[in-house]
């Protein structure tokens, strides 16, 4: 189905750009928004959404997702991912590489990555930043981005060797795209799978201090002032870690911080139970460092929140918590867990929507994550207040681990629209 | 105009940084290297200018066409030309670089051509020794024969370099060739670009009076002249950039790069190249565009004037003193 004009009335519309939330609605030609207000002329458009009671605001964008390889028995395919998306409510997300796919080979980059476009949702990749993430020799960054990569990552590897991370941060900067780490110091965060604490005391886990997120953004932002490179924080998670980066950031610099929805909607307590759906990198981490980072997200200091979406085989969650692999699903339930947030007062619903929208957009330069006249008509419908319940069963991937399962959630996805199509309908 | 109108005498009996030249000194040096290069070009290449004095060519580091073209350049001046090769014999036996200076001054050789691997091991010799030192290369810091070779070559085609707008792209951060040929080209008034990955220029480089670009395309704008580094294969592994092929994708010279420079367009490398990596091959081989042999040849008659010159210089010295007692 594809009208040539479609107008959406009634809504609450909520455009974080313009920080705008109030009555209103689009009206979309071949797949741009070419009228925002309370005025849309319905007789121009082929057909009609009322929207009353919903919240309208821009598809969801997520910098940090991924998928399994194509032939995984049971596996999350480009299918299921991309299904799973435009549930949750993404328009636009981002393949970032991690252990198991470092993208890290220039080889076919270029031809995988036309191979993502057509999906409905928009699928892009990052690549990986050294072979093999190994954080030692740098991978082919310049063709991967002549492939199309938008930003070099590096997984859950920070890298070690300071020398390596200064040529990284010079070599990227040319291409003027982000280099994503993750903030730990290798010696002290290698091996361990927990929050340096007194949980993780008791348990006789082996753990990480907060300190050593702390020390690598120091680290790194002071390399990327001496390279001129972009510093991207890849989740961000203590607030030990976010005080470095305000640190950093009053030396006038550009770094971005990404926060992962595990780290504002969870915290170690939840993994009491050492139930291994609660093993993260970076672990869980205390409630004070979560209380800290929300703010920072109302504080603008966050620039997106990412899903760290990652589908593992049940064999890999089947193992004890200090054994079981990191990580978990989070596209189809990102969204219902930041509402969590605005319900209990926390969060306001304009900033949870920004950290998911136009701020990741603006990272990338994309003109999508924002309701404005000449903007993608990439859109969400979403009713604020639906009860719900999380059932890794009727996920739309095969696979199932995720540490919000039997939680309750309000409010929920109905409709997303990329492009002005409609590629997910709740009712359909 | 000619040395006489000058009235002015080369003045030195160094070359060890190209910092220590005026315009007037490298006029003399080119004006004597176009005379040697058209009498290279003859079959009566010799000369006795020289005769009486001994070069020793002081190799600390392997070369093969440096030290070809300065051993050939004092041999064609009559000098009597010593190599060597040191890298085999005393500091491989663990001789201090001290020592072995005084030990090869006490042979009595009238200028010493070294190369080395430390920064400023030319000058240490030559306060050590007494000697006439010519720097053939010291680490990363001065080749001060070769920007004045590049330069001589550019000069043969355009007569003048200045105004000229030139293009060094490659692997700065490590090269005493770049150096050398910074320092030249600003001392001509030649306008100076450079192109290379952030990775291999030096962090300071926004002070050194050039244009910095790390997009080729751009900075082969209307270039008159691109000379090409060459570029170690062990930078070329991930440490510096992520492979040769990425490099030769980003920043390497191919004819359809150059078809937004000048139409008359030189080609340059120092060599030894390498061809798919830094310099596409047709381009090395293209003869109306490449002048990489021609900066082979400029390169013996610009070690003779050099030569030719500290020569007369320390004859002019010996002179001095010899008519002061």
């Amino acid at each position: 189905m594809s009208e040539t004009s479609l107008a959406i009335i009634n809504a609450r519309l909520v455009d974080p750009a313009s920080g705008h939330d109030g009555p209103g609605g689009v009206l979309i030609e071949d797949g741009v928004i070419v009228q925002t207000g309370g005025e849309i002329d319905v007789d121009a458009a082929d057909a009609v959404i009322d929207a009353k009671g919903c919240i309208l605001a821009p598809a969801l964008i997520d910098l940090r997702c991924a998928k399994e390889a194509a032939l995984t028995p049971d596996g999350e395919t480009l299918d299921t991912l991309t299904a799973g998306a435009a549930a949750g409510g993404f328009g636009t997300i981002v393949l970032a590489p991690n252990a198991r796919a470092p993208l890290d080979k220039a080889d076919g980059f270029a031809g995988m990555n036309r191979g993502l476009a057509k999906r409905g949702v928009n699928v892009l990749s990052a690549c990986g930043a050294t072979q093999g993430l190994a954080g030692e020799q740098m991978a082919e960054i310049g063709l991967m981005v002549r492939g199309g990569a938008v930003y070099a990552g590096q997984g859950d590897r920070p890298i070690s060797d300071t020398r390596t991370m200064r040529r990284l941060l010079a070599y990227t900067s040319q291409f003027d795209i982000w280099l994503s780490v993750r903030p730990a110091d290798w010696a002290l965060s290698a091996g361990t799978v927990a929050l340096e604490s007194d949980w993780s005391a008791r348990m006789g886990l082996p753990a990480e201090p907060a300190l050593s997120e702390r020390i690598a953004i120091e680290r790194d932002a002071a390399l990327a002032e001496l390279s001129g490179g972009k510093l991207m924080i890849d989740r961000l998670s203590t607030a030990d870690g976010l005080a470095a980066l305000r640190r950093a950031r009053t030396r006038d610099q550009e770094i971005a911080a990404t926060v992962a929805v595990a780290h504002l909607t969870l915290n170690e307590v939840d993994a009491g139970g050492l139930d291994s759906a609660f093993r993260m990198d970076p672990p869980l981490r205390s409630e004070a460092d979560r209380r800290a980072l929300v703010e920072a997200v109302t504080s603008g200091e966050i620039d997106a929140v990412v899903t760290d979406h990652r589908p593992t085989p049940f064999d890999d969650k089947g193992e004890p918590f200090a054994l079981a692999i990191a990580g978990t699903m989070s596209l189809e339930t990102a969204l219902g867990a930041m509402l969590g947030l605005v319900h209990d007062g926390q969060l306001e619903l304009v900033d949870a929507l920004r950290v998911m929208t136009c701020g990741p957009a603006d990272l990338l330069g994309l003109p999508q994550g924002r309701i404005t006249d000449g903007a993608p008509a990439d859109l969400i419908l979403i009713d604020g207040d639906k009860p719900w319940v999380c059932d890794p069963d009727r996920f739309h991937s095969a696979r199932g681990n995720c540490a919000w399962a039997g939680r309750r959630f309000q409010g929920q996805v109905l409709q997303t629209l990329v492009g002005g199509v409609t590629i997910y309908n709740q009712k359909a | 105009m000619t040395r006489a109108a000058f009235s002015y005498d080369f003045p030195h009996r160094h070359l060890i940084s190209v910092a220590d030249l005026n315009p007037v000194d490298i006029r003399i040096i080119f004006e004597r290297a176009a005379h040697w290069l058209a009498v290279n070009r003859t079959p009566d290449k010799s000369s006795d200018v020289l005769k009486g004095l001994t070069v020793l060519n002081l190799f600390f580091e392997a070369s093969t066409r440096t030290q070809g073209s300065f051993e050939m350049a004092g041999k064609r001046l009559g000098a009597d030309v010593v190599n060597f090769a040191v890298a085999h014999s005393s500091a491989s036996k663990g001789e201090s670089l001290s020592d072995t200076a005084r030990t090869l001054a006490a042979m009595r050789p009238d200028i010493m051509v070294v190369r080395h691997s430390a920064t400023g091991a030319p000058r240490f010799l030559a306060e050590r020794t007494g000697l006439a030192v010519v720097n053939a290369g010291d680490g990363m810091h001065e080749h001060p024969t070769q920007a004045l070779l590049d330069s001589f070559t550019l000069a043969q085609h355009w007569g003048e370099v200045g105004g000229k707008r030139i293009l060094i792209v490659g692997d700065i951060l490590h090269s005493r060739v770049a150096r050398s040929n910074i320092g030249l080209l600003n001392i001509l008034g030649a306008e100076i670009r450079l192109c290379a990955p952030p990775t291999l220029l030096p962090s300071d480089v926004d002070q050194w009076g050039c244009d910095v670009f790390h997009d080729l395309d751009d900075a082969l704008q209307d270039c008159d002249a691109v000379m090409a580094l060459r570029q170690q294969k062990e930078r070329m592994s991930g440490g510096f950039v992520p492979s040769a092929r990425e490099f030769f994708h980003l920043f390497g010279l191919t004819h359809e790069r150059l078809e937004v420079c000048s139409p008359d367009v030189l080609v340059m490398h120092p060599g030894p190249m390498n061809r798919g990596t830094e310099i596409h091959t047709k381009l090395a081989d293209d003869p109306e565009k490449s002048v990489i042999l021609e900066q082979v040849e400029s390169g013996v008659a610009v070690r003779m004037a050099v030569l030719e010159l500290i020569g007369e210089t320390i004859r002019r010295d010996f002179h001095s003193r010899e008519a002061g007692q």
